[in-house]
């Protein structure tokens, strides 16, 4: 569910533009009070590539990983978990789940992860 | 403000360096530098000294105060300087800053990393450390990872190929065959790495879409200057002095989602703009460049960010020979981070040492630019959110 | 040295069938032109000059690889390993690479070792990728076994090709636990990493069955230290 996503983005509440991650003034016109807003709508892939030189940690040959726009603006970077990585396109509708991304010495760290 | 001009510069060859430390690497090129400006046996006012990893893969902080004592530079200020990638010009630029303020007269700057010193996942991580620790690093995103992901919209928008992509790796690693000082020193030729059935295994896929030949090495060195001021340039060495023109910094949002277009390196536009104004010139008027091409695409963009060529026109410029050696605009001709290396914190300081080469008229004929009186060069920190750029010239 | 042909009939291995690895060429980046095949017991000699070098290489475990491989070329001249084979990668002419391994039955095969004398152009990974080939395609194994001595050779290998590993099963070399390479982790992974065409051509062909050219001493240890010693 979007709801489970534990993304919070935050739209200016003087110009209306949104971020994410967190800045403490707005880029287009430095106010500093905003709204809390979560991703909605479908994710929008806007761009994506395939890693095959993985850093320390990762147990899998390869990743893959977009940046999506949602349909409220928001925007972020996720794993791609797909099988088929030649079916990814510039602009394609992907379903966004939270879910783990990375296992480390401290346990599982979770993650927007996107899928068709 | 004084002018400021380079009147030593020193260099060690790039590469593995497995028997040198990071103080080791950082003294001999800073020893070098200081022989080349006839300083041997003098001190300095100042010292930067720029590095990214010293404190994760060597454990070792206070590296500029390191340095002072390895070379008995005691009692010289000294700062380390830290800003990724762009450490090097940075620290060039903390320096240049220093002394055309009038506060300092003599300022060493070296740069150096050694990122051999731990196996290629690790490097990788420590590289990847500077993408944005909360919505980016956690997903095992990387440096070239997200060169992948802007090279995908750049040919998506401008139609940029991969053969281009691949002129660039060509003419940089054969510049670098050329250089003593490159990491690299091997022709590749398009069969090789393209065109054979083979080249799936000799250039695999690294970040899709580019490729292994896309990539810089993983490298040690480091590089070093001495600057004064230019009225003392002229008695301090008979070399003839390459003044520091133009600077100028620049920078973006630190992630690439927050970017309007992230095709546009807004602060590479803005760091050569500021560069060019300080220096009163424009791109026409450079006769060569060092631009920071960790990855073949970055090149290309740069130089049409930087105002080179027009946007789109980058990769054309490249296959037509025009960023070659007797081209219009002969850009790497030290090889490049592609083919020189790369090691982050000494980059900076080594595209200035390579333009001083060319514009004392020291290299020999199969890498020097005829008669180079102006070079420019750009150091790319994180994924182009922060840059620093320099319009050199050599002083009449 | 007089062999007692009864003895040996006693101290020799009992060798199985095992067809020819048909030779290949295979384009390197920078151009170059390297054929892979199969060298004869009698190169063991020109092999073991290359070789030798390596034992006193300490980086990149050249020192470990170089000594075993020494030991088992040695071994394999003087008829005490079953089934072994080498593989070798020449450029003009000269020894770029060498690899072997041995059939240990009918369906398994054991790799032993990859020495990559010119670096930096995949000439390991090309080789590597031969004798899987090798013992695959041409001695219709099921499975060869695998372990690695270095951080390169286990990212081109065990992660490279997905290799399975096997808890518990011991490799020859002995080390950490050993990984197979299936049929089908094979045929998956070809497309990708098994390279090479055939026949090679006449020249190319004549002039790598004509001598194994061996760099010297120095070049060897230039070639694998690089010449500025990085």
């Amino acid at each position: 569910m979007m709801s489970d996503l534990k993304i919070t983005a935050y739209q200016c509440k003087q110009c209306g533009r949104i971020h994410y991650p967190l800045h403490e003034r707005c880029i287009d016109c430095l106010a500093t009070k905003f709204e809390e807003v979560h991703p909605e709508g479908d994710a929008k892939l806007l761009t994506f590539t395939e890693i095959y030189n993985l850093p320390w940690g990762f147990d899998v040959r390869t990743l893959k990983i977009g940046v999506v726009e949602f349909a409220n603006k928001v925007r972020a970077m996720g794993q791609i978990h797909v099988d088929d990585f030649s079916k990814l396109k510039t602009g394609m509708k992907l379903k966004a789940y939270w879910e783990p991304v990375r296992n480390t010495d401290e346990g599982e760290v979770f993650g927007l992860v996107l899928k068709e | 403000m004084r002018e400021v001009a380079i009147i030593g510069v020193g260099m060690i060859p790039f590469g593995r360096r497995d028997e040198d430390t990071l103080l080791d690497m950082l003294a001999e090129a800073s020893m070098r530098a200081l022989k080349d400006a006839g300083m041997e046996k003098k001190g300095v006012d100042a010292v930067y000294v720029a590095n990214m990893g010293a404190g994760i893969l060597q454990h070792q902080t206070s590296v500029a105060s390191a340095l002072v004592d390895r070379l008995s530079l005691m009692p010289a200020a000294a700062d380390a300087v830290e800003n990724g990638p762009a450490s090097g010009a940075s620290a060039i630029k903390n320096g240049v800053l220093a002394i055309a303020s009038g506060y300092y007269d003599f300022v060493l700057v070296a740069g150096g990393e050694k990122m051999r010193e731990v196996v290629g996942w690790k490097a990788t991580d420590f590289v990847s450390t500077m993408t944005h620790p909360e919505v980016e690093y956690p997903y095992g995103v990387t440096l070239p990872g997200m060169a992948g992901m802007f090279t995908r919209l750049y040919m998506e928008k401008y139609g940029l190929t991969r053969d281009q992509l691949m002129d660039v790796a060509i003419k940089n690693q054969k510049m670098g065959a050329l250089n003593p000082y490159a990491h690299v020193e091997m022709l590749i030729t398009k069969e090789g790495i393209a065109e054979s059935p083979d080249a799936v295994v000799n250039n695999p896929m690294a970040a899709d879409p580019l490729h292994l030949y896309d990539m810089c090495p993983v490298s040690d060195g480091a590089a070093a200057v001495v600057l004064c001021p230019l009225e003392l340039a002229q008695k301090a060495t008979e070399k003839p002095p390459v003044v520091v023109a133009g600077f100028g910094q620049a920078t973006d949002t630190h992630t690439l989602q927050e970017r309007d277009d992230p095709t546009d390196l807004k602060a590479v536009t803005l760091a050569a703009e500021q560069a060019f104004t300080m220096a009163k010139m424009e791109p026409k008027d450079i006769d060569l460049a060092e631009l920071h091409d960790a990855f073949t695409i970055l090149e290309i963009a740069e130089s049409e960010h930087a105002g080179f060529f027009k946007k789109g026109k980058g990769g054309i410029a490249v296959a037509k020979g025009e960023t070659s050696l007797g081209g219009k605009l002969p850009i790497n001709m030290s090889g490049g981070l592609k083919a020189r290396g790369h090691p982050v914190g000494a980059t900076g300081v080594a595209q200035v040492v390579d333009v001083v080469f060319q514009l004392r008229h020291e290299l020999g004929d199969n890498r020097q630019v005829k008669n180079a009186k102006t070079g420019f060069t750009l150091n790319f920190g994180g994924f182009g959110n922060n840059v620093v750029a320099f319009v050199l010239r050599r002083a009449e | 040295m007089a062999v007692d042909m009864d003895l040996e009939a006693v101290l020799r291995a009992p060798a199985i069938d095992m067809p020819p690895y048909p030779a290949k060429m295979i384009t390197l980046a920078n151009g170059k032109k390297m054929v892979v095949r199969q060298a004869a017991i009698n190169d063991v000699p020109t092999l073991l000059k290359a070789v030798k070098p390596t034992i006193e290489i300490d980086r990149d475990y050249y020192d470990i690889v170089g000594a075993r491989l020494y030991a088992e070329l040695l071994g394999w001249y003087k008829h005490r390993v079953r089934n072994e084979y080498c593989l070798v990668g020449q450029v003009d002419g000269y020894l770029v690479g060498i690899v072997n391994g041995r059939m240990v039955d009918h369906d398994i095969g054991m790799s032993y070792h990859t020495l990559a004398i010119d670096r930096g152009l995949r000439v390991g990974s090309h080789l590597f990728a031969s004798k899987m080939e090798y013992h695959i395609e041409y001695l219709k194994q099921k499975e060869v076994w695998i372990v690695a001595e270095s951080p390169i050779g286990f990212r081109r290998w065990m992660i490279e090709y997905g290799l399975i590993k096997q808890d518990g099963v011991q490799h020859e070399l002995g080390g950490a636990g050993s990984y197979k390479l299936t049929e089908k982790l094979y045929f998956d992974s070809k497309p990708r990493l098994v390279t090479g065409t055939r026949p090679v051509p006449d020249k190319e062909l004549r002039i790598a069955m004509a001598e194994i050219k061996v760099a010297d001493e120095t070049a060897i240890r230039e070639k694998i230290c690089g010449v500025k010693g990085r």
